[in-house]
């Protein structure tokens, strides 16, 4: 299952797809690397069908977007082949269209990465395993822990700013500089008692003992066996079957280059 | 390298992290929002690049207040870290882009050896940052299919508005926060306690 993956590793492996991806601007590697990836989330997870397209459906519009813009504006060595309709000022060809729809897939490929990462992983977890694996200091570990447990708290702290306001008085802004305006009269003070939190709760951690060595010992312990390095292998290993089988049919394109 | 933070100024930069973090996510969906309004008129790839310097703010912030080294560089990489715990569409790979944009603010600071915090290095701080994230832009977004026009124009609206959104707009709230008082205990602070003290 994804979600019992060490957290900090399952970061990492999906990054590397995630980074070289970006290689690419043929349309066969990003296709079949997304068939696979969205394949692979159904199988090793329990993210209902439901949830995941309604979180990932607004992002094909998005790249179709993407992908319209990159049509119309694209480079010189890239924009090869027929012409195949102009407006305006605008020359569509084949080889932009090409590019836009592998820029496309691309994108997606990241969403269904994320959201393969994001649904499946806790995040107190992965902050724990940042700094049990990846040596990330426990000052620093701590500090994002408390700031990232105050974030309902901030919600509250807004209420309580707007009722005050309003019992004196003060509506809604109208117009854009009453907006700005009224932005400031909520931002400073939100933050001003995050500042004022913060201080405390540095204070509170010292005094009862946080000093921030690394060689403490932990409630949570957070490992990386086999199971996490099957994770990682199949995740990086099915990238670099694609980019060979893309590259043995002879459509892998690496930065307009044809191999 | 952490070694002469103190934990509250650790803590201060975690949640001027978390907070950005909120504040970022707003503004991809607004960025979103100015995009499909500027679709019809053929401007979408400007519908980011206008508002691009909001984030970089976390740098400018943390590196103004707290002023040592490290601050603009972690204080973005925690923003960008909590995005994805916050659930940002854009995934991990916003990490990635956060350390790059982080890095970018930092090295300014770094070449003032973390002296001058003046208005004119915070802006080209937020400038650096735009450049930086551009680039890998650049690579990420594959923008290198673009045509150079548009990139050149892009990027030098993005640059402006580092300078703007994050420089300018990062010291006026770090100023404000400073002037309710509640960053005594920071560099900020006590740079301002020593000015009203000369002034009074």
């Amino acid at each position: 299952m994804i979600s019992s993956v060490n957290p900090a590793l399952k970061m990492v492996a999906i990054l590397i797809p995630g980074v070289l991806l970006s290689f690419s601007f043929d349309i066969f590697t990003p296709l079949i690397y997304l068939i696979f990836v969205v394949a692979f989330t159904f199988m090793f997870s329990k993210i209902s069908i439901k949830k995941w397209l309604l979180l990932f459906s607004p992002f094909v519009f998005l790249a179709i977007g993407f992908a319209w813009m990159t049509v119309l504006y694209t480079s010189d060595s890239f924009a090869g082949g027929r012409v195949l309709f102009e407006f305006w000022w605008f020359e569509v060809t084949t080889g932009g269209v090409m590019v836009g729809i592998s820029l496309a897939l691309r994108s997606l490929c990241f969403v269904a990465l994320s959201l393969m990462f994001i649904l499946t992983t806790d995040s107190t977890k992965f902050m724990l395993s940042l700094m049990q694996q990846f040596k990330l200091p426990p000052k620093l570990t701590y500090g994002i822990l408390a700031g990232y447990r105050f974030l309902p708290t901030f919600k509250h702290e807004f209420e309580v700013l707007r009722q005050a306001h309003r019992i004196r008085g003060i509506g809604r802004a109208k117009g854009l500089k009453g907006r700005i305006h009224q932005f400031r009269r909520y931002a400073i003070p939100l933050m001003a008692n995050a500042i004022r939190k913060a201080e405390r709760v540095a204070i509170a951690m010292e005094s009862k003992g946080f000093t921030g060595e690394t060689d403490r010992t932990h409630y949570h312990q957070m490992s990386i066996g086999r199971k996490d390095w099957a994770f990682f292998t199949s995740i990086v290993g099915a990238f670099c079957l694609v980019i060979i089988a893309s590259y043995q049919l002879g459509y892998l394109n690496i930065f307009g280059v044809q191999f | 390298m952490m070694r002469q933070w103190k934990l509250k100024e650790i803590v201060l930069m975690s949640i001027f992290g978390v907070v950005f973090a909120v504040i970022y996510l707003m503004f991809y969906f607004f960025g979103q929002g100015l995009r499909n309004f500027l679709t019809p008129f053929g401007l979408a790839p400007f519908g980011y690049e206008v508002i691009f310097g909001i984030w970089f703010i976390v740098s400018i912030i943390a590196a103004y207040v707290i002023r040592k080294r490290g601050a603009a560089f972690w204080s973005e990489l925690i923003a960008g870290t909590v995005q994805v715990l916050i659930g940002s569409p854009a995934g991990p790979q916003l990490i990635i882009s956060a350390a790059i944009q982080g890095l970018g603010a930092e090295v300014v600071f770094l070449a003032t050896r973390y002296r001058n915090f003046s208005l004119y290095v915070l802006m080209m701080a937020g400038m650096s940052a735009a450049v930086f994230s551009y680039a890998w832009g650049w690579f990420q977004s594959g923008l290198a299919a673009l045509t150079p026009g548009l990139i050149i124009a892009t990027l030098t609206v993005r640059v402006i508005s580092g300078a703007l959104l994050a420089g300018l707009l990062g010291k006026y709230i770090s100023d404000q926060l400073a002037q309710t008082g509640v960053l005594r205990g920071y560099a900020l602070g006590k740079e301002w306690e020593e000015k009203r003290d000369k002034s009074a």
